[in-house]
């Protein structure tokens, strides 16, 4: 029982949790400000391969970050292009970006990286190294979970208080309150609607993107095909369990990512003397999230002008 | 005559046709020979598979049948303005209880292949009764809960057909063959995959065009997709009218993936391809969600398949071309077609 749940269990859970982490940041940025956004996943693998892209060329993961966000923002202006200017449905903008960056990371990675390397996926890149925390590994929460992670790791874990602070705090959280519960009224009183979105879009490609370049950068070293595997819609599921508030939706993200390091540690091992199946810890975050949405967990409030 | 309706219908034929010269010609093929390979893809050139050779027909026969079908599927909830992102999941659903039903022994002949299908069909509209259900009762968006469905589908069955339902003669995660008596025969015996699926899925679309645009019923549920108060007020039963669409809608999702079991793969196994039930939202789009386009738009979507995979075939050029052009089809469909009616923006 005690060699399951150690200290490497909660380093395995937070690392599997920091995509999902900025992801759903991501999609709560969006969100906030009433742009549906189900094109998460497709930020995530397009920003995996601008990043596996940007490292494989110049040998600088600060560069294959910069790539991803720059492909990640590059989707995210599609979305807010479709939706804001020519009011395309939320959804559809979302499928079809799914979906683009499915076709376009698979075609320009056989065409850009396979001739020169192996099918499979990209040989290795230069990743991000760990980082050493001073007096604060001393501490006993934080020397199991921080201890030898990258840095984009504690960014994700900084990341949901800093929002929480901006959008509670300031000018720019109270008008985005206001246009993701009733952007007409919003509008009545003087509020930049259109530029708010403009930004929360972008925003969202900017953290999913960094998930991707994260899978790339820290976690694994390589693209692979549709690398990002549903992480992105894992995230959404975070971002509604959480009830599109930060701490809410990071900590549903870390919940779901401590399913995945369990389910990895456990390989068919028995837990308190119960077989679980891998599918069924697989599917615990999805079967939760429908929970929550029956409404057994307490009412579901999403913002009100979501879609519109 | 060129109308002004023809204009937007045109462009996108003409995006279509850019965005594939452009990927063509950034994979370095030239472009002449890759279209006339993409053609005879699309149109039935036979060509050499890893089975041998093969009629080009049947692959987009097959692709066409489960097209119909999804894209009818997500095109009858559209309709009651429910976006079932979820007929993935039904599909696969659908499809591992149409392996169960087609290995039970005791079931009559003559009637094996029709219950399969019917158990199909069922396990589908059952798989869309929870989204929808949340959606009436407890106005969870469909997007959501159906995206969620579709991933515990996915879990579930792969999970079923490990541990349960898995052919005891092997080892591999897949069910037994189902019983002679609930295949599906194939449209030719030139064919691999393409059955008599096709029939069905054909039957599918003149009876939902009859369904929605000539009953009471398909008045009442196209009104409630149209402008659900609206409808409420006339005294139509919206929520009833959405329940019935949305299951309607699984069945659809369902039957594809029996037809795909009893007609083609004879199977349930890991790793099922449930995709179709993804490409039929580009496909319902595409039609417009009228039942009557749905034949032109599901082989639109299978020729542009079924042409990539020839041309990859041919010269090496990624398949994925497909994907990308079907997603720039919808961005270009969402834009000019779903634009929602409002004043501000």
């Amino acid at each position: 029982m005690g060699d399951i749940f150690d200290a490497q269990l909660f380093g395995t859970a937070i690392r599997q949790a920091t995509p999902l982490i900025l992801a759903a940041l991501g999609g709560l940025m969006s969100e906030r400000v009433g742009v549906v956004n189900i094109g998460l996943e497709g930020k995530i693998l397009m920003g995996a391969f601008a990043a596996a892209l940007g490292a494989l060329l110049t040998g600088s993961p600060w560069v294959g970050l910069a790539c991803a966000i720059l492909a990640g923002l590059a989707l995210a202006l599609i979305h807010a292009v479709a939706t804001q200017e020519l009011h395309a449905d939320h959804i559809v903008s979302g499928v079809a970006i799914n979906l683009l960056a499915l076709g376009l990371s698979t075609y320009l990675f056989r065409q850009i990286i396979v001739p020169r390397e192996e099918a499979g996926g990209s040989s290795v890149v230069t990743m991000f190294g760990t980082v050493g925390l001073g007096g604060l590994a001393e501490w006993p929460v934080l020397n199991v979970l921080l201890k030898d992670q990258s840095w984009l790791t504690l960014f994700a874990v900084a990341l949901p208080f800093v929002l929480l602070v901006l959008l509670t705090r300031t000018r720019w959280g109270l008008r985005v309150y206001a246009v993701g519960n009733d952007s007409l009224k919003a509008r009545t009183m003087g509020v930049p609607v259109k530029r708010l979105r403009y930004l929360g879009v972008l925003w969202s490609g900017v953290f999913a993107s960094m998930a991707g370049a994260f899978l790339v950068l820290a976690a694994t070293g390589q693209f692979r095909e549709n690398m990002s595997a549903g992480r992105g819609f894992i995230a959404l599921a975070a971002l509604i369990f959480g009830r599109w508030h930060p701490l809410g939706a990071a900590g549903a993200a870390f919940g779901f990512g401590f399913f995945e390091a369990l389910q990895m540690r456990l390989q068919g091992q028995p837990l308190f003397g119960v077989q679980l199946p891998t599918d069924l810890l697989l599917m615990l975050p999805y079967l939760l999230t429908v929970v929550a949405l029956m409404g057994l967990l307490g009412k579901m409030r999403p913002p009100s002008d979501l879609g519109n | 005559m060129l109308t002004t309706r023809m204009v937007p219908a045109l462009l996108g034929a003409l995006m279509v046709l850019a965005a594939l010269t452009l990927l063509i010609a950034a994979a370095g093929k030239p472009l002449g020979e890759s279209f006339q390979i993409i053609l005879q893809g699309a149109t039935g050139y036979p060509r050499t598979d890893t089975f041998g050779p093969v009629d080009a027909w049947d692959a987009v026969l097959h692709d066409m049948t489960l097209l119909l079908l999804t894209g009818l599927s997500v095109a009858v909830a559209l309709q009651a303005g429910l976006f079932n992102i979820g007929a993935a999941g039904q599909l696969l659903v659908g499809a591992l209880a149409a392996a169960w039903a087609g290995t039970l022994s005791g079931v009559p002949e003559r009637l094996h292949l029709p219950f399969a299908l019917f158990v199909g069909a069922l396990a589908g509209a059952l798989w869309a009764f929870v989204p929808v259900w949340l959606k009436v009762r407890r106005g969870a968006h469909e997007v959501i809960s159906t995206i969620m469905f579709n991933y515990i589908a996915l879990y579930l069955t792969h999970w079923l057909v490990t541990e349960y339902l898995k052919d005891p003669t092997g080892d591999a995660p897949q069910t037994a063959v189902i019983a002679e008596a609930a295949k599906l025969p194939l449209l030719s015996q030139d064919f691999l995959s393409a059955s008599w699926g096709l029939g069905i899925a054909v039957l599918a679309v003149l009876g939902l065009w009859l369904t929605l645009y000539r009953t009471v019923w398909g008045y009442e549920t196209r009104a409630t997709g149209a402008n659900r108060d609206a409808a409420e007020s006339a005294g139509a039963p919206i929520a009833r009218r959405m329940i019935e669409a949305m299951l309607l809608s699984g069945a659809l999702a369902g039957l594809a993936g029996a037809i795909e079991v009893c007609g083609t793969q004879y199977r349930f196994f890991e790793g099922f391809p449930g995709e179709y039930g993804f490409d039929g939202i580009a496909v319902a789009l595409l039609a417009g969600n009228h039942p009557a386009l749905m034949p032109v738009s599901a082989w639109l979507m299978s020729a542009l398949r079924s042409g990539a995979y020839h041309l990859h075939a041919e010269t090496g050029a990624p398949k994925e071309i497909a994907v990308v052009v079907q997603a720039v089809l919808i961005l270009y469909v969402a834009a000019v077609y779903l634009r929602k009616r409002r004043m501000e923006g």
